[in-house]
């Protein structure tokens, strides 16, 4: 019989389910503004180190 | 420092690694061995007759021991690999990446905290190969799961093949250095600087972030066409006047410490306006990365500031004033922390931070009041999970302060129905210890 795995919720007392509704306002500007600019970003911070691999370093 | 031990006929691994596959191949007669430098305080002296080392204290001979430089028998550029403490390094200031080294001499095994450096040979290596042995060096003493690569080494390991006639007097480029930290088994994460703004101030946030890690950087400097390994950094006073909108710790940067292979160790460059150069002049840099680091800095630089959308469920400080301030580190690290100070913490919270199934490696946010900052003080943190995705939601899998947690145990795609919140009790204090266990603080001798 396969053991149920140990959750950190099953171990700490006093813990309490968080409404989904209060983490509604986070998710929407992560989704809506902050991941596609963190995507952005990333991939600027990739072409940037393209152009920058070519730098000559003194002989 | 007050007393030098001159060791010679010393066999230097990294010298003869170049003598073997350089110099040996050469008209001109070179020796096979070097000179080795030791240095201690006053209270050491070398008895000949009886070849000891005596210590008119204790017997605690690495309590008086600051380190070695080997001098090579090159001619020109003889300093060869030196680890010396940051304690002994005139104007050596502020925390610094260091790694506890052994060294053997006359049957005694001593043990000095630095960081490696050494010139450059010129011929077989430049600054570029200098500073990759040294970031490489540090990594074999300091982490088991890498090996020691030696100077002829890491020359190779720059190029796709052996390009015969070993004299890189076409110099280097950056994706050169970046092969040598991928052939070390790393995985190098290449930053630059964006040339569309007067300032990137994120740029530099992360060159922080990645010190404050523990991370020595290979950093590059287009305008010198130079390289140097960032090592540490000393944090400015405290500033006195009132300051509005969010700071980050960068902001409170006072100078870096580097290794150079034209100076000496330790040397530490302004942020801005500096002689030979500052931090400003470095528009890249390769972090060598372990593996199962997956969240950027750059993605956490974003995610940070967001947090605050997150206040009704976290006491955070006000934005106003605030400073940010994140680095990496590994779950059992900040367990580690966590327990050191167990005083500070309530005792569910503590509870959980023991018990999340972090992964490896941890993003570490910390917020703090003006006044929290100037005694190394913060008001909230937060853990951030370092393998999630760029298109993660929440990555979090922690956030506190003094009255309330935010826990999510990571379980499950399904973020919305895992957050579980934690009231916390009083523990009579105005402010968690700011985490800073990755550096050595310097302490002038």
């Amino acid at each position: 019989m396969d053991k149920k795995e140990t959750d950190v919720f099953d171990v700490v007392e006093g813990l309490r389910s968080v409404d989904p509704d209060a983490l509604e306002d986070f998710e929407r500007v992560m989704t809506d503004e902050v991941i596609p600019e963190i995507v952005q970003t990333v991939e600027e911070r990739r072409m940037l180190a393209a152009e920058y691999r070519e730098l000559q370093l003194k002989p | 420092m007050k007393a030098v031990l001159i060791e010679e006929n010393y066999v230097d691994k990294d010298y003869r690694s170049t003598y073997y596959n350089f110099y040996s191949k050469k008209g001109l007669r070179y020796r096979t061995d070097c000179v080795r430098l030791h240095f201690f305080d006053g209270t050491v002296r070398f008895d000949r007759k009886t070849l000891r080392l005596v210590s008119s204290v204790d017997q605690r001979l690495t309590d008086h021991y600051f380190g070695y430089m080997v001098l090579r028998p090159t001619g020109i550029v003889t300093i060869g690999r030196t680890v010396l403490s940051p304690d002994v390094r005139s104007g050596a200031r502020g925390r610094i990446i260091t790694a506890n080294h052994k060294v053997h001499v006359l049957g005694y095994k001593l043990e000095v905290e630095g960081f490696p450096s050494m010139d450059q040979h010129h011929d077989i290596a430049v600054c570029a190969h200098v500073a990759c042995w040294s970031v490489l060096r540090h990594y074999s003493e300091a982490y088991s799961i890498y090996r020691e690569f030696l100077t002829y080494d890491i020359t190779m390991m720059a190029q796709e093949f052996d390009p015969g006639g070993l004299v890189p007097s076409k110099g280097l480029q950056l994706s050169h250095a970046e092969r040598v930290f991928q052939e070390a088994g790393t995985f190098p994460v290449l930053i630059a600087r964006r040339k569309d703004v007067r300032t990137d101030a994120s740029f530099y946030r992360q060159l922080l972030a990645y010190v404050e890690s523990g991370f020595p950087l290979f950093a590059a400097m287009q305008s010198k066409q130079h390289a140097v390994a960032i090592i540490g950094y000393e944090w400015r006073a405290p500033l006195v006047t009132t300051v509005r909108g969010m700071r980050y710790a960068w902001d409170e940067v006072e100078s870096f410490a580097v290794v150079d292979d034209n100076t000496l160790p330790y040397l530490s460059i302004p942020i801005k306006g500096g002689v030979p150069y500052s931090a400003e002049d470095v528009d890249s840099f390769i972090v060598a990365l372990p593996e199962k680091v997956f969240y950027p800095a750059d993605a956490v630089d974003r995610v940070a500031p967001t947090l605050f959308k997150l206040r009704h469920l976290v006491d955070l400080p006000a934005k106003d004033g605030v400073v940010i301030r994140y680095f990496m580190t590994t779950g059992s690290g900040f367990r580690q922390f966590v327990r050191s100070r167990e005083s500070e913490f309530d005792p569910k919270l503590l509870e959980t931070i023991m018990s999340l199934p972090f992964a490896q490696f941890i993003w570490i946010v910390e917020f703090a009041t003006k006044s929290q900052w100037a005694v190394g003080q913060v008001a909230a943190r937060a853990v951030i999970d370092a393998t999630a995705s760029l298109m993660d939601v929440m990555p979090l899998w922690l956030m506190h302060g003094y009255k309330k947690a935010l826990v999510f145990s990571r379980r499950s795609l399904d973020f919305r129905s895992g957050g579980r919140d934690l009231q916390l009790s009083d523990m009579g204090h105005k402010g968690y210890t700011r985490m800073e266990q990755n550096l050595r603080s310097t302490r002038a001798k």
